[in-house]
């Protein structure tokens, strides 16, 4: 039974990190390849507040939001004048760079060593300390995560962000502040990724920069185009078929050595595809193009 | 004459070692059609990045309504009124034809993320109150009934007219119009009326055409760009290209 916990709360986390990542490139159409920094951010946020400042979960998940999205604006800013090809390769850029400090920056983040000791969440005297009730609680903020990100999606927000995904300059010269609603949905973004991150490090209680690489935003990025982007149903989709991957394979008896491997091919194999045959995804509403 | 609006004065814009706009000194008023016509490559789509604020001139200054803008950014431009509709049309084809519209108005709250989540109420009575309002645009061109359709599904004639109401939706004062009745009919004379219609509402309205016929018809004023030079053309004379 706690296998099946520990499976529906990597697909609370992955939900929140694909529906936010989503927003970025499904919906503003802003193809981002350093989710997975954010993620870590977050993570890393939240654990240095409660190990070293003494915080309690919640309060440090709320400042590793803040914080999160604050420095999402150190790659949105200089981003805005980038277009395509040159986009994605500035948050190639903050990938890289995000994880280099979390990796070297020994005395603030620890370095390769990680940090442990991370505390179970205490809420009004309830601890969060078993996979069911660390369940509840990624389940309850993923569902609260998700209809905020619907609620963004489907107003006028979320209306202007596509608008910018089908034609920048057509929104520009329709008076939108383009440039100002660019760093304003990697912000959200951002802080969403950050709960993820957060939770994620209460949950396993020791984190390290291995688990926040270009690999891992890489897999985000999958979830996305594989279930489809722009509308609030692909991700979902993607997010299901990705988490539970290695365990459809462990039907085929497969060494988990090589399970590993060829889970990254299928990835692989499933994204051309999908551009040849179905580029809008399993259930998107938007082609990569 | 009617009051002065948009003032060009002495504008220069250099590409390389070409110069698309020449020492280009024009006032385009209220309430009246002005044609720009002349050869590609003439410097009209030029002039129009020019005022929209697209492009930064090398030498000479925009001013609208006794403001100058040159220096403004482009969302700024188009939110002090002076909108664009562009030759390629650039119809947000994933959008519905609705969506085209509502995205097009002015001053939402619900664009602001913030608002959206933590005041949904008066969000969504803006919201109510803009959708009748891009209905009853959508009336008026005779799309109605296309309201839910993808406008990437549409015919091109269908489509710039899209454009065009959206371009009214956002209650622009002044309107640059890049060819707006390219690939249109003759016989459909739609597009004409609305710009008719606008002009007699007091909006500025400027376009480039290459149909004279169209240009015969409704032009108050016309001038001729060639070599980013602008010579006053009488209007009877705009029916012979030169």
């Amino acid at each position: 039974m706690n296998y099946l916990w520990h499976m529906l709360i990597f697909i609370s986390l992955y939900s929140l990190l694909s529906m936010s990542l989503n927003l970025v490139v499904g919906y503003a159409g802003l193809l981002s390849l350093c989710h997975a920094a954010f993620y870590g951010l977050g993570a890393y946020s939240t654990a240095l507040l409660m190990t070293r400042s003494g915080w309690g979960f919640f309060p440090a998940l709320l400042a590793a939001m803040v914080i999160t999205a604050l420095l999402s604006s150190i790659i949105a800013v200089p981003s805005l004048r980038l277009r395509g090809d040159f986009f994605v390769l500035a948050t190639l850029g903050f990938q890289v760079i995000v994880f280099s400090l979390l990796y070297n920056w020994d005395n603030f983040t620890n370095g390769s060593y990680g940090i442990t000791g991370i505390a179970n969440p205490v809420l009004f005297g309830w601890s969060v300390d078993t996979p069911f009730r660390y369940f509840l609680l990624a389940g309850t903020i993923s569902v609260v995560g998700l209809g905020l990100m619907r609620a963004l999606a489907l107003s006028p927000f979320g209306r202007v962000l596509k608008a910018i995904r089908e034609n920048e300059v057509a929104a520009v010269a329709l008076g939108k502040n383009v440039a100002l609603l660019k760093i304003v949905v990697f912000a959200v973004a951002a802080a969403f990724a950050a709960v993820s991150g957060g939770i994620f490090a209460a949950y396993t209680q020791y984190i390290d920069p291995t688990s926040f690489m270009l690999s891992e935003a890489l897999f985000i990025l999958s979830i996305v185009i594989i279930g489809g982007a722009g509308n609030q149903v692909g991700p979902l989709i993607g997010t299901v078929l990705l988490v539970t991957l290695p365990e459809m394979l462990r039907f085929l008896r497969m060494p988990d050595a090589i399970a590993s491997s060829l889970r990254q091919v299928i990835y692989g194999a499933a994204i051309v595809l999908l551009m040849r045959f179905r580029p809008q995804g399993i259930q998107g509403d938007y082609k990569f193009d | 004459m009617s009051e002065v609006t948009i003032e060009c004065h002495r504008l220069i814009k250099t590409f390389g070692g070409v110069r698309a706009v020449d020492d280009l000194s024009v006032s385009f008023y209220a309430g009246q059609i002005t044609a720009l016509v002349g050869p590609n490559g003439a410097g009209k789509t030029t002039l129009f990045h020019l005022i929209s604020g697209m492009v930064r001139p090398d030498a000479g200054e925009v001013s609208y309504r006794e403001r100058r803008i040159s220096n403004l950014a482009p969302w700024r431009i188009a939110r002090m009124g002076i909108g664009r509709l562009f030759q390629d049309i650039r119809i947000f084809g994933h959008l519905t034809v609705e969506e085209n519209i509502l995205v097009a108005f002015p001053g939402q709250m619900g664009e602001n993320a913030l608002w959206a989540i933590t005041r949904p109420v008066r969000v969504q009575r803006q919201e109510r109150e803009n959708i009748a309002k891009a209905n009853r645009l959508l009336q008026r061109i005779g799309l109605e009934h296309e309201a839910r359709t993808r406008a990437e599904t549409l015919s091109y004639g269908q489509q710039k007219l899209i454009a065009i109401a959206r371009l009214i939706a956002t209650g622009a004062d002044a309107l640059l119009l890049d060819e707006p009745s390219a690939g249109i009919s003759k016989e459909n004379t739609q597009i004409q009326d609305i710009l008719k219609h606008l002009a007699n509402e007091g909006k500025i309205v400027v376009m480039i055409e290459h149909d004279y016929s169209i240009v015969q018809k409704i032009a108050d004023q016309v001038y001729r760009m060639d070599a980013g030079k602008m010579t006053v053309l009488p209007t009877a004379a705009a029916k012979c290209p030169m």
